[in-house]
């Protein structure tokens, strides 16, 4: 019995350590100038919100961890970020018609006030990612200015 | 006679209320912008029963209320009008899980075509005419 748990033992290590050889590849791509910050004019305190509570997961430039690069999280997080990519990557802010872009705006202000984003999932490993009432108010002003500011545009 | 007469009083005030309440009941019907009869008879049928204030489904009457539509902000309206059109475009409305329950009542190819076009226009509308 000893032994069959040793033998158990040493494969699961050894699968471990297998598997560390597979790795997905890393979100860090170069700086876009579609990105937001670069597209925009985007104020300090604001870019600093989005920086720490929404870029990991909704832009090209993920700030990754130790563990993250460790087999199977390095997976689990990859899949996050391909998912929080496809719903919005800020990186491409620039591709958006006026249309996405005021929407997006919306979106953001709005799920800020309902606390469904950042995701609590997220929220364990990245407590100060969480967005205090200030903070919520900051994002839902910007919004709303860029958002009207846009809908001006449109109508040039 | 003075307990008579409190009752009168309440009976009155209570009636008053009752017109009062009726005259400022909310609307019962889909209020958008212009939307033609063809439209709200459509979304009356296939959207209103979920997207209304006093819907059950909460995430539903967040998301877009018919019933407090015309209040929204501009930026809001459009978001909204933007969305419509990209669930409609994408299948994502009616729910898959609501259409597995009830399939007989999912947008036909001929009502998601009006329902598109109205919203895509009323979202160009608020952009270029704002």
């Amino acid at each position: 019995m000893r032994r069959v748990l040793q033998v158990i033992g040493i494969i699961l290590v050894i699968g471990f350590v297998v598997l560390q050889f597979f790795q997905p590849g890393k979100n860090s791509g170069p700086p876009s100038g579609d990105d937001l910050f670069a597209a925009r004019q985007v104020p300090d305190d604001v870019q600093q919100i989005l920086r720490n509570s929404c870029y990991d997961c909704h832009s090209n430039q993920t700030r990754y961890l130790w563990y993250h690069r460790i087999s199977p999280v390095s997976w689990m997080v990859n899949h996050h970020i391909e998912e929080g990519k496809h719903e919005l990557n800020l990186s491409e802010w620039g591709r958006l018609d006026l249309y996405d872009q005021i929407t997006i705006l919306e979106e953001m202000a709005q799920e800020a006030k309902r606390k469904t984003m950042p995701l609590k999932s997220y929220l364990i490993m990245h407590p100060d990612a969480k967005l205090n009432a200030q903070q919520i108010e900051t994002i839902e002003k910007w919004s709303s200015d860029l958002g009207e500011e846009l809908l001006k545009k449109g109508a040039k | 006679m003075k307990q008579k007469s409190l009752f009168l009083g309440l009976m009155m005030g209570f009636t008053s209320l009752s017109v009062w309440a009726v005259g400022t009941e909310n609307p019962t019907k889909p209020q958008a912008g212009s939307m033609p009869d063809n439209v709200s008879t459509i979304i009356e049928q296939r959207c209103f029963g979920c997207h209304n204030t006093d819907s059950k489904n909460d995430k539903a009457k967040e998301d877009l209320d018919f019933k407090t539509f015309d209040g929204l902000s501009t930026m809001k309206k459009m978001s909204s009008y933007n969305k419509i059109a990209e669930v409609l475009e994408k299948q994502e409305m009616p729910p898959q899980k609501f259409l597995e329950k009830f399939p007989d009542k999912n947008v036909t190819d001929e009502e998601r075509t009006v329902l598109l076009e109205w919203a895509k226009n009323e979202a160009a509308t608020l952009i270029k005419g704002n």
